[in-house]
């Protein structure tokens, strides 16, 4: 049963991989994937609080009493929020006025928090690091995706870093459907159904 | 018993600690987050407003304190000297807070430029007061101390189409604008000698 | 104690009565092709030929990709998936480009009705969400005045919806009723021709495919609504038999709006649906920012089906 260090951390990019196979976390997934690099920002974000409130959790277990256990982890995970703002702020500025109120929201994030109960709270550091930069690396993977998606088919474009690549050419009519609250909602759902099929074989 | 204490301990002391961690980034990234903000959200429209200024508005600020807070200047050098200036003011639109930035030459005390900063009015609709400048170009050349209101009230702004809400409450914005202006004057004129 | 047969089975052969999913979609297409023959390819040729022929076959031709994918029977025979492909091509302009068209048969097949498990699961009519989410997308195709200026024939070539949206009632005072009737109008390539789509609808009314109760409130609901706002204030809102006639109305009513999975099945509800999606429509079309209203208030009644299919009458037998 026990997994070796390498399966802890593969087995968030395909087995666990947040969105589509725990679907956790879906607030972000759904609200900044219109474009890539919004998702990979987002997705950064987001390994490098599950990493260090992973990290923390797992070497605080056997001080933290199990009564409490929740606020702990929710005071030890806002923190790494807040300082995940700050440094945004002062380095990346333009990305933190499009992510907006998702990154505080990142507190309230599902797949933080069930990291810190289901695993962290139980397993040794290096287990938990790994954990986290496995489940955070998935997570980065699955918005970039979706965020590739949807950019491409809604704008035709597919932004990597700051400047927008041009695809499709100037002919492109984007289907701007896709950048909407709903096209994520069904272009979420496709990929899950596609994830299964591939899985299913 | 034990446990109760146990558990307020541990509860201080990750408090403590989570403060004390977020007071250090704090110290450390405030003057930063400060100029990237200035640089990005009201970079541009400092930028459009003191266009042609042959140094930089966002460096040479100065700040000045008047009943009830504090607003920072922007200067633009033009011909070597400072002759126009920008600052802040906000008027209440439909969806919040307009943040505006209003440039005004010195000595004619007129308009040279508004430009809206921050807002949360509708897209498409309320939003045009950033996107569309033909609205904000109306205030152009107007005697920055007089006031300032939308046709629909009586006045002489034009309101964009279907925003009567927005288009008022920039027109508040400038007012406001301007009573800033005609009680700071002397200072900003003080500021402005220290900077030549 | 209670000996009596209420229904009595015999044993098989049974004897078919020839309805099935096959013919009802059959007849479907034939009474729609009075209103798209007549008014559409008729009036706006081959461009829109090009639109139905490859509506029809792209529609069919998603189907049988996904019944491929999804390792399911090939259920491209039963015509549901031409029935799309040509109520989708009824809606869109004649010059709707190639992209468009494909996009829509994906959407109205794909999303709309096979990712619900095909035939009978769809919540949505797949042809009023595909259409929806067209007109999100790119609503320069779906302005009529723009799309249909090449043609010039001898009636008022402009879009009496957006004629209404702009310049009021005082601008639709040059269209006559008749006109409408007989497709002298701008709009979707089978939506033009009223007297085509009525008699289309009685058809299927009088077959039974379609329930005469879902398009009959509809109608009323559009007549009722429109008639208040007309009340209100004839100077703003036009009068009623302007809205039954122009736009997506009457295909909507007999058409989009009766689709079997997506609408209810007892007396009542039917009514309800009927009735809310007309006063949806005018609605929309008076106070909303869209031109034509249809296809969403359409979208919207089929999302107030479950709950409709709530209202049921009384088991046999049940105590409360």
């Amino acid at each position: 049963m026990a997994k070796s260090i390498a399966q802890e951390f593969t087995k968030g990019l395909w087995e666990e991989i947040p969105p589509f196979r725990l679907v956790l976390g879906l607030c972000p997934v759904l609200a900044v994937t219109k474009t890539v690099e919004n998702g990979i920002g987002m997705g950064l974000a987001t390994t490098f609080v599950l990493v260090c409130s992973n990290i923390l959790v797992s070497s605080l277990r056997k001080v933290i009493p199990g009564k409490v256990r929740i606020a702990c982890f929710i005071i030890i995970i806002a923190t790494f929020v807040t300082v995940v703002e700050l440094v945004m702020q002062a380095f990346t500025y333009p990305l933190f006025l499009k992510l907006g109120i998702f990154i505080p929201l990142i507190v309230v994030n599902c797949v933080v928090l069930g990291r810190s109960e289901a695993f962290a709270f139980k397993n040794g550091v290096v287990r938990s690091l790994a954990d986290g930069l496995g489940i955070g690396i998935g997570f980065t993977l699955a918005l970039a995706a979706l965020g590739a998606v949807r950019e491409l088919f809604g704008n035709g474009t597919l932004t990597i870093w700051e400047t927008p690549i041009q695809i499709f050419g100037p002919a492109f009519q984007p289907f701007t459907f896709m950048v909407e609250a709903p096209g994520a909602f069904i272009c979420l759902g496709l990929m899950l159904c596609l994830m299964n099929l591939v899985s299913s074989k | 018993m034990r446990e109760m204490i146990k558990m307020i301990v541990v509860l201080t002391v990750l408090s403590s600690f989570s403060g004390g961690l977020l007071a250090a980034v704090r110290n450390k990234t405030i003057d930063r987050i400060e100029v990237q903000q200035l640089t990005f959200v009201k970079g541009p429209a400092i930028q459009a407003i003191l266009e042609g200024a042959s140094n930089d508005p966002i460096v040479d600020r100065f700040k000045l304190e008047y009943e009830g807070g504090e607003a920072s200047f922007f200067v633009g050098v033009f011909n070597g000297e400072p002759a126009k200036i920008a600052f802040e003011s906000a008027g209440k639109g439909f969806g919040g807070e307009i943040g505006l930035m209003v440039g005004v030459d010195i000595k004619a005390d007129k308009i040279i430029g508004v430009g809206v900063t921050t807002h949360s009015e509708t897209p498409g609709v309320g939003s045009k007061a950033q996107t569309d400048p033909s609205f904000t170009k109306q205030f152009q050349d107007m005697d920055l101390m007089s006031t300032f209101q939308v046709k629909t009230d009586g006045g002489q702004i034009d309101i964009i189409t279907g925003a009567t809400i927005t288009s008022r409450g920039v027109a508040i914005g400038v007012t406001q604008a301007g009573a800033l202006y005609k009680s700071l004057k002397p200072q900003i004129e003080a500021k402005l000698k220290e900077f030549k | 104690m209670n000996s009596q047969k209420k229904l009595i089975v015999s044993h098989a052969p049974f004897l078919h009565i020839g309805s099935g999913i096959t013919e009802r979609n059959l007849h479907i297409i034939y009474a729609a092709l009075p209103a798209l023959l007549l008014g559409g390819l008729f009036r706006f040729g081959i461009p829109a030929i090009g639109v139905v022929c490859l509506s029809v076959s792209t529609a069919m031709l998603w189907e049988l990709l996904m019944n491929r994918a999804m390792k399911r029977p090939v259920s491209v025979g039963d015509g549901n998936a031409a029935l799309i492909g040509l109520l989708l091509a009824m809606l869109l302009p004649a010059t709707a480009p190639w992209w468009l068209v494909i996009t829509g048969t994906f959407v109205a097949i794909v999303i709309g009705k096979q990712i619900f498990g095909g035939i009978g699961g769809n919540a949505f009519n797949p042809v009023a969400l595909s259409v929806a989410i067209l007109m999100v997308s790119w609503k320069d195709y779906f302005d009529f005045n723009g799309m249909l200026m090449n043609y010039d024939p001898d009636f008022i070539m402009a879009y009496p919806l957006a004629t209404l949206k702009n310049f009021g009632v005082s601008g639709i005072e040059q269209y006559s009723i008749s006109d409408f009737l007989l497709g002298r109008q701008s709009g979707g390539i089978g939506a033009t021709f009223g007297i085509g789509l009525l008699l289309g609808g009685a058809y299927l009314i009088m077959r039974g495919f379609i329930r005469w109760e879902i398009s009959i409130a509809y109608l009323a609901g559009v007549f009722v609504t429109a008639l208040l706002f007309n009340l209100t204030d004839p100077t703003r809102y036009a009068d009623p038999f302007f809205h039954i006639f122009t736009g997506y109305t009457l295909i909507g009513a007999f058409f989009l709006a009766t689709e079997d999975s997506s609408s209810p099945v007892n007396f009542i509800p039917m009514l309800i649906y009927g009735a809310a999606g007309g006063l949806m429509t005018i609605l929309i079309r008076n106070i909303g920012a869209y031109i034509d209203g249809t296809v969403l208030a359409i979208l919207v009644i089929n999302l107030i089906n479950p709950l409709l299919d709530k209202i049921r009458p009384k088991a046999m037998g049940k105590v409360v």
